[in-house]
C-alpha cells in the first residue's frame, strides 16, 4: 500500500536540482519546489484542490505544513496565501486567509501577531549551505525530477 | 503546555496552611523550628540581591535603584519583548588614506530571534563593538521629573519627621485623615477628571452596520509595545526604542512567626541550589489519588490513595477524621482507616537496583513518625498533624 502511494508522490513532484527534500518529508500532490530550498524530514507539503509552488532559496522547517484544500463551499484553488520576498512564518503559527503577505512581513508568537520588516531579511545562504551539506549526511533525499529546468551552476 | 504546571498547582489534593489557607503541597514550606506549614502568603519576602536575568549579573540594591532596576548590558526587543541579541554585519567603509579604496568592517546591530526586530528597523545606526554603547533616548521630560522627585522626597522627609513627632498623639478623627490624605491636591484634582469625562460608550441601533477593517500594513505600535515605553510611547512602528532589560530579585524567605530562615537561595545567580530550602515535599509525604473511583448517591466508594514519603527514616501515619468545620466545603461521609500505616524510608538505591525493589515491607518494622534533625544534630521524632482537603471529582448522574 505504501509502495504504491510513494510511486503517485514522485510523479506529481517536481523538485529542482539543487532542492535538498528529505525523505521522510510528505510531500502530495502537485507541488513544485525551487532549486536551493531546503525542506526538512518531518515537513508536510499536501497540494490537495491546486498546485503548491515553492519557489528558490526557501526554507521549510521541521513540523512545517503547507497544504492547498479548499473548503468545501467554495471553488477549487479559491483559497490561496501567497508569499511574497523575505516572508517569515514563525513557530507554530498559522495563515489559513486568502491573502497574499506583503513583502518582509513577519508572522510570530502565540497569536500570530504580524510585523513588517523595514529591510530585506539577510540572505540565509549560510544556514541553506549548511543544511545542504549535513541534512545528507542523516537522511536519504527525494531524488530532483529530470524534466525540469535544466542545471544551472 | 500542560504537565508540570498543572500538576504543581492541581487543586485535587491540598495542605491547610498554618495561615488557614490551602495550598497544593508543591507550593508550601515546613518551618522546622515551629514545626509549621507556611506558604508564600504568610512568609518575609526579603531581597538578596537584584540581578538581571539575562547575563546573570548581580548588582547591590542601591545601585540598581540607581539604573532604575534595569541592566546596563542587555536590551528588551520593543516589540515583542524577547531578549535583543547583537549580530554582526560586514560594511564597506571608505578608507581615510586611500578615499578610492573601501575596506569592510565589522559592525554590529541588535536583533530580535523572536519577532525578528532589528535595531535598524528602529532607524538606529550600527555599532562598532558588540558591547555597543547604545546610546538612551532623552527623555524630554527628564529635567521636570527629577525636579518633582526631589521635590517629593522633601516632603516625605517632612512627612515622616511629623510622624515621629505625633506617635504617641492619637487624635486624629477621620476628617483630618481625608485632609492630611490631600496634602499633594491630588484628590481634588482627581474628582476634577473625573466630573469632566463623560461615559463614552453606546449601544448598536438594530440593524445598524458595522464595517471592520483589518489592518494589513500594521503600522501602528500595539498597547502592550506602547506601554513598555512609558516615557514615549511610540505611536509607530517605525519609532521602536530598544529598553533595557529589567531587573529580577532573589529573595530568601523567612517564617513570620520563629525569624528562622525557610529558604535561601546561593548569593551567585548562576547558581540554582539552596543554602537553605526547607520546601513541604522534602519532608511530608505527598499524597495522590488514584483516578477511576465513581461516586454514586448515596452509595459507598472505595478510594485509593497513594502516599510517597520523601524522607531517609520510615514515617508513621494515622488519620483521624476531621470535624466538619462551619465554611469547608465537605460534601462526603468519610470512613478513614484505624489501622496505623508506616511508611517505608525513601531509599534512592532502589530507583535503580530492580532487585532491591522486589523486596517487601514489612508493616510492623520499626515504627517512627517524621524526623527532623534538630540543631544539636540529635534525632527527633515529631507528630506533624496536617490539615488535608481531597477533591475526588463529582458525583455520577442518577441513571448512568
Ligand atoms: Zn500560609
Ligand atoms: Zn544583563
Ligand atoms: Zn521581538
Ligand atoms: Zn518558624
Amino acid at each position: 500500500m505504501e509502495y504504491s502511494l510513494q510511486i503517485v508522490i514522485d510523479f506529481n513532484v517536481k523538485i529542482s536540482p539543487g532542492a535538498v527534500v528529505c525523505d521522510e518529508s510528505e510531500i502530495i500532490g502537485d507541488v513544485t519546489i525551487g532549486t536551493r530550498t531546503v525542506i526538512h524530514p518531518k515537513a508536510k507539503i499536501i497540494a490537495e484542490d491546486g498546485p503548491i509552488i515553492i519557489g528558490e532559496n526557501n526554507i521549510i522547517e521541521e513540523l512545517a505544513c503547507i497544504i492547498n484544500k479548499a473548503p468545501a463551499t467554495a471553488s477549487p484553488g479559491s483559497r490561496q496565501v501567497m508569499l511574497t520576498s523575505g516572508c517569515i512564518i514563525g513557530a507554530a503559527c498559522t495563515v489559513t486567509s486568502s491573502e497574499d503577505l506583503d513583502e518582509n512581513c513577519v508572522i510570530y508568537g502565540a497569536n500570530c501577531e504580524r510585523r513588517m520588516q523595514k529591510e530585506h531579511p539577510p540572505a540565509q545562504t549560510l544556514q541553506i549551505d549548511f543544511l545542504t551539506k549535513i541534512l545528507p549526511n542523516y537522511h536519504y533525499l527525494k531524488k530532483p525530477t529530470k524534466s525540469s529546468t535544466p542545471q544551472r551552476n | 503546555m500542560t504537565g508540570i504546571l498543572s500538576l504543581c498547582d492541581n487543586k485535587i489534593v491540598q495542605y491547610l496552611c498554618a495561615c488557614g489557607k490551602w495550598k497544593s503541597i508543591y507550593r508550601l514550606y515546613l518551618c522546622r523550628h515551629c514545626y509549621k506549614i507556611r506558604c508564600g502568603d504568610c512568609v518575609l519576602h526579603e531581597v538578596d540581591s537584584p540581578y538581571c536575568p539575562n547575563c546573570l549579573e548581580n548588582m547591590p540594591s542601591a545601585e540598581a535603584k540607581l539604573k532604575k532596576n534595569r541592566c546596563v548590558n542587555c536590551f528588551d526587543c520593543p516589540s515583542c519583548g524577547h531578549t535583543l541579541t547583537p549580530r554582526a554585519t560586514s560594511q564597506m567603509v571608505s578608507n581615510p588614506d586611500d578615499p578610492g579604496k573601501s575596506t569592510p568592517k565589522k559592525m554590529f546591530y541588535l536583533a530580535c530571534g523572536f519577532c525578528r526586530w532589528t535595531t535598524r528597523d528602529g532607524g538606529i545606526p550600527d555599532k562598532p563593538t558588540v558591547s555597543g554603547g547604545w546610546e538612551d533616548m532623552e527623555n524630554p521630560y527628564a529635567a521636570r521629573l527629577s525636579s518633582l522627585l526631589e521635590h517629593y522626597q522633601q516632603l516625605a522627609q517632612r512627612e515622616k519627621a511629623e510622624k515621629e513627632r505625633k506617635k504617641y498623639v492619637r487624635r486624629r478623627s477621620h476628617l483630618m485623615y481625608a485632609a492630611s490624605m490631600d496634602k499633594y491636591g491630588m484628590v481634588s484634582v482627581a474628582a476634577k477628571r473625573k466630573g469632566l469625562m463623560p461615559p463614552t460608550t453606546g449601544t448598536l441601533k438594530e440593524n445598524e452596520e458595522v464595517t471592520v477593517t483589518i489592518l494589513k500594513e500594521p503600522d501602528t505600535t500595539k498597547m502592550h509595545q506602547r506601554m513598555s515605553s512609558v516615557e514615549f510611547q511610540p505611536a509607530e512602528t517605525g519609532d521602536l526604542f530598544p529598553g533595557h532589560k529589567h531587573l529580577l530579585i532573589r529573595r530568601s524567605l523567612r517564617c513570620k512567626e520563629c525569624e528562622h530562615n525557610l529558604s535561601k537561595p546561593e548569593f551567585n545567580p548562576l547558581s540554582t541550589k539552596f543554602k537553605i530550602q526547607l520546601i513541604a515535599i522534602l519532608h511530608i509525604p505527598e499524597i495522590r489519588v488514584v483516578p477511576g473511583a465513581e461516586f454514586r448517591h448515596k452509595k459507598d466508594t472505595k478510594v485509593t490513595l497513594t502516599f510517597t514519603n520523601p524522607v531517609n527514616t520510615n514515617t508513621k501515619i494515622q488519620f483521624l477524621q476531621v470535624e466538619g468545620n462551619a465554611g469547608e466545603e465537605v460534601t462526603a461521609k468519610i470512613d478513614v482507616p484505624k489501622k496505623e500505616l508506616v511508611l517505608a524510608h525513601r531509599d534512592d538505591a532502589t530507583m535503580y537496583d530492580e532487585m532491591s525493589s522486589q523486596q517487601e515491607f514489612k508493616d510492623d518494622s520499626r515504627s517512627t513518625a517524621t524526623t527532623l534533625p534538630s540543631e544539636n544534630q540529635e534525632q527527633q521524632t515529631v507528630w506533624l498533624e496536617h490539615r488535608i482537603n481531597v477533591n475526588l471529582g463529582t458525583l455520577l448522574q442518577q441513571g448512568k
